[in-house]
């Protein structure tokens, strides 16, 4: 009886470590990530590299988030926030032509539950003259704006999504961002 | 008999005595037993939250991408199959229970995967907040992954181990159970992967990411990924339930050393060194998956390979001992204790005396190993009427003889080792060539 009593006690023991293991993986983890804000300041005026020799003049005022910012030699993305406005570029390889990675944007957009791309595509270039698309889009409660270009076998994905009064007065800010996109040479 | 696994020389102590014993098993029994434990409570509701959860991504992937998402699952299920025959094909003396496989498999697919989702993706963050988002990008799979996955895919054959620990009576086992974990995770993330890729490349239900991606995962990466990593890890912690001969502290060593090995083999594998490739072109980029994925391979299976020498040399030496040819001859011993032999002998039994003599030889394997695990969970020193199971055992291999006697070919051998070594070039020679067509069709097909 006490053998049994013993091998269940170890048995119990042995359970709730390997219960202790899976949370603090599920739920430890996640809480600490919660916990360390995610936010970090970037260098105003300064470019900011989003990958693939793709960088950018982050907003005035914009914070970055870390968490999904991630740069890479051949893709890359960068999260800015303004306040409730978050502003995303995302560049990646392309082989199509422009209006099928205009396409594809919008498809990735209205996957998304309850976004709809709203009005026309209008036509829209950066400060060092490469051509791109750009719409609207909307969302429960967010408006959002969305450009894409591409060069040289790189699309580059805009988006920037709040709400409709925060979008309205961020808006003057993230355009001249994206006017600031600079195509380097790829490494 | 000299040499043949089952029978080491006179005097001389077995290696599977001294390097990696094993115990014999007892029979599967009812469940009964194991409701009482609070591991088997703890496995079946971490099974039932992880099943939720997984079908929760799933059907999420099926209401935007139903085509893709049902190529995706038909496709690596129907993968997983060769690999889970290879798996339990590996333990092939001693079988494990049905269910506890399936048990190892489902942790890895339902619970394993989804403590990573939230584990890993929240180490990544980590990595970006407490370093830089450049360092998460560059080295954030090869740091998060690793630690982990294979934490968790660990506690899965831990959990086995509460749930039935005299079932693991081997490195072997460990092994088997590890690899099945590890395939079930490697499943359940290629699904993910697969719809993942349709939804970046941004061109609907379409199925072409789906193929890229079951090529790319599958195939070229398939064969170096989370099934090997499982098995490693799960031989150390085989060694530490069956070597009780050892100070916990050596043992738990031995254990922390395996999973370390996993976590160096999944990290080698994810980080981005050689990402460019070795070389110019496509054949750079194949040479540097195997210059990363090949090495973990080659040592995991040597490590396999002895793990499974051992429980050979165990099993067959309970055969042995009886020195009864009629039960097993010493070249059936030998035939015995090896996977490719055994199908050799099956082969060379359908060139002499055609496909029936092919199957008698085959049940008659099967009947040899179920009686060298009986006679071994009847004790040392048993004879053929120790057990009323080791006397039934004992009587189908009797009936299997006949049956090869009244064929014309009495003894099960396989002598044919010149054209073994053939077969066994040819089929490296065409694994390669099938690497290299899968190779070809994912740069024609053009992955995202």
């Amino acid at each position: 009886m006490g053998e049994v009593r013993s091998r269940l006690l170890g048995n119990l023991l042995g359970s709730l470590a390997v219960l202790a293991v899976a949370a603090a993986v599920a739920i430890g983890l996640p809480a600490l990530d919660r916990a360390l804000p995610a936010a970090r300041p970037v260098t105003h005026g300064q470019p900011y590299g989003i990958g693939a020799g793709v960088t950018v003049v982050p907003p005035a005022g914009a914070l970055l988030d870390v968490t999904k910012t991630r740069p890479g030699p051949r893709r890359g993305t960068a999260l800015f926030l303004l306040g409730s406005v978050r502003y995303a570029v995302v560049v990646g390889p392309f082989t199509g032509s422009l209006p099928e990675a205009a396409a594809r944007l919008r498809h990735k957009i209205t996957a998304t539950r309850g976004c709809q791309v709203t009005g026309t595509e209008r036509p829209v270039t950066t400060g060092a003259g490469v051509g791109g698309r750009a719409g609207g889009y909307a969302a429960p409660g967010r408006a959002g704006r969305y450009s894409v270009f591409l060069v040289r076998g790189l699309a580059v994905e805009v988006t920037v999504s709040g709400t409709q009064a925060d979008l309205r007065g961020a808006l003057g800010r993230v355009e001249a961002s994206t006017a600031s996109l600079a195509f380097g040479r790829r490494p | 008999m000299t040499g043949s696994p089952g029978s080491p020389p006179a005097g001389r102590v077995p290696r599977s005595t001294r390097s990696a014993p094993v115990r014999p098993t007892p029979p599967p029994g009812p469940l009964d037993g194991s409701l009482l434990l609070p591991a088997f409570w703890l496995v079946a509701a971490l099974l039932l939250v992880g099943a939720v959860r997984v079908a929760t991504v799933l059907h999420e992937s099926f209401s935007r991408y139903p085509t893709a998402t049902v190529a995706a699952v038909a496709m690596f299920a129907a993968y997983a199959v060769p690999f889970w025959a290879f798996i339990d094909g590996l333990d092939y003396l001693e079988r494990e229970p049905p269910v506890l496989l399936a048990t190892a498999f489902a942790w890895g697919a339902l619970v394993a995967t989804t403590l990573a989702i939230t584990g890993g993706a929240a180490l990544h963050n980590l990595i970006a907040k407490a370093a830089s988002p450049r360092l998460a990008s560059a080295w954030g799979s090869a740091l998060a992954g690793p630690t982990i996955e294979e934490l968790v895919k660990t506690l899965g054959i831990v959990a086995i181990v509460l749930v039935a620990r005299q079932q693991v009576n081997s490195v072997l086992d460990g092994v088997v159970y590890g690899a099945l974990v590890g395939l079930g995770f490697q499943v359940v993330e290629d699904i993910v992967y697969a719809v993942n890729a349709v939804a970046l490349a941004g061109g609907g239900d379409r199925v072409d990411p789906v193929v890229t991606t079951f090529l790319l995962r599958g195939f070229l990466a398939g064969l170096w990924s989370h099934t090997l990593f499982g098995a490693l890890a799960g031989a150390g912690i085989g060694y530490l339930v069956v070597r009780t001969d050892r100070s916990m502290r050596s043992r738990l060593g031995a254990a922390a050393l395996a999973l370390a090995g996993a976590w160096l083999c999944h990290f080698v594998w994810n980080s981005p060194l050689f990402a460019d490739g070795l070389g110019d072109g496509g054949l750079g980029v194949a040479a540097a998956l195997v210059a990363k994925g090949a090495p973990p391979l080659l040592v995991i299976m040597m490590l396999v390979r002895a793990a499974r020498g051992r429980e050979a040399e165990y099993y067959t030496a309970q055969l042995a001992a009886l020195a009864d040819h009629r039960v097993a001859s010493p070249a059936e011993l030998r035939v015995l204790a090896s996977s490719r032999l055994r199908a050799e002998a099956c082969r060379y039994a359908h060139g002499r005396a055609g496909g029936r003599a092919a199957r008698a030889v085959r049940r008659l394997q099967r009947a040899q190993a179920g009686l060298a695990v009986e006679l071994s969970r009847a004790g040392a020193g048993a004879d053929l009427a120790a057990t009323p199971a080791v006397r039934r055992r004992h009587g189908e291999v009797l009936a299997q003889r006949d049956r090869l006697l009244a064929l014309g070919h009495p003894e099960a051998l396989a002598p044919r080792e010149r054209r073994r070594t053939i077969r066994r070039w040819a089929g490296t020679a065409g694994g390669l060539t099938v690497l290299l067509v899968v190779w070809a069709a994912i740069r024609a097909l053009g992955p995202a």
